[in-house]
């Protein structure tokens, strides 16, 4: 089975060097003549007002949480999308139950408004 | 047999690789971003286990999802790295205490007496067209269902809970309603025409004014 895999081994390693080779290439080859003006950050104008990492809103964890939960519930339809012929009425059942409790989940979010980017 | 063994090696040193740099590294989304080379290893390392679905399960849930989660949390909190460098001292003998029962515990778990090929033989190798995603949904949803529903109320407990723990509502942030905009009739919507009686003159008013007026026809 394992030999179904042998491309993407193959597209592995040509990426893996495509994305490697420049860098090491770059810093071989490339002239490196620094001195202090060179190396400090360059500010346009006038001096930083704060720190450049600043605190993300709490809004983006809600957004990546909802994200995630729907995410799994893909994961779980696509073993069933392939067997469903086999499993008949039941295994239609068995996801249409897993289904309908995630859309009492949906329409919870929805009516919340946390769906909405206010 | 021998390739693949070459190969689980090497995908097994990149996994310690990546594990070793996400705790060593004094920047958070460096260490984030390791933790992806990490989690994309341990797929090859799945995949050298004929766990096909389960390898790209990996990638598209934790790689594809989990991942961001992580990279929004790092940058949620106030990360100060000097406060935390001086602490580091101060937590390490507790962290020693606890790392050190860690790894007592996988040592009782995962050592020589309970672990090895002599306890758990190697899997006999599928044939091409072996498939793993359909052998899953086979039991997943006959054997296993109750599990499999016990995971959608988990999975529904998990957006209830991220909702009232995190949604905030701005009822001051102002914003286009575009579904209001199109709505907007032509005549009371756009435009309010006010009936009101002319306001009277003062005099001292019309006195200037007179007189710029004379000004100028002059």
């Amino acid at each position: 089975m394992l030999d179904n895999y042998l491309h993407i081994l193959i597209f592995i390693l040509v990426a893996s060097l495509i994305s490697i080779a420049p860098p090491i290439l770059g810093s071989l080859l490339g002239p490196r003549r620094a001195y202090a003006e060179k190396d400090s950050p360059y500010e346009c104008g006038f001096a930083a007002f704060e720190n450049a990492r600043m605190q993300f809103d709490v809004r983006y964890y809600l957004v990546a949480i909802l994200f995630i939960v729907f995410d799994l519930e893909i994961a779980f339809l696509f073993p069933w999308a392939i067997v469903v012929k086999e499993l008949g009425m039941a295994g239609f059942m068995a996801m249409f139950v897993f289904l309908g409790i995630l859309v009492v989940g949906f329409i919870y979010e929805w009516k919340k408004g946390a769906l909405e980017w206010e | 047999m021998g390739f693949e063994k070459l190969l689980f090696y090497i995908f097994a040193a990149v996994t310690l690789f990546a594990a070793s740099m996400v705790i060593t590294r004094r920047n958070p989304v460096l260490s984030a971003l390791y933790l992806v080379m990490a989690f994309v290893s341990s797929a090859a390392l799945w995949l050298l286990l004929e766990a096909e679905f389960l390898g790209i399960v990996l990638i598209l849930v934790y790689v594809g999802a989990v991942m961001v989660l992580f990279l929004f949390v790092v940058m949620m909190l106030n990360i100060d790295v000097a406060t935390l460098r001086a602490r580091f001292i101060h937590y390490l003998p507790l962290g020693l205490i606890v790392a050190g029962i860690m790894v007592f515990d996988m040592f009782l778990v995962l050592g020589p007496a309970d672990f090895g090929l002599d306890q758990f033989a190697k899997p006999q190798s599928q044939p091409a067209d072996y498939n793993n995603t359909a052998a899953l949904g086979q039991i997943l949803y006959t054997t296993y269902l109750y599990q499999f529903e016990i995971a959608a109320v988990i999975l529904l407990v998990a957006i209830v809970a991220a909702i009232r723990l995190t949604l905030r509502h701005r009822p001051e942030t102002k914003y286009q309603d575009p579904s209001n905009q199109v709505r907007v009739r032509k005549g009371s919507d756009r435009v309010r025409l006010i009936t009101m009686p002319a306001e009277p003159v003062p005099p001292s008013l019309t006195a200037t004014l007179g007189a710029t007026h004379t000004e100028m026809t002059e």
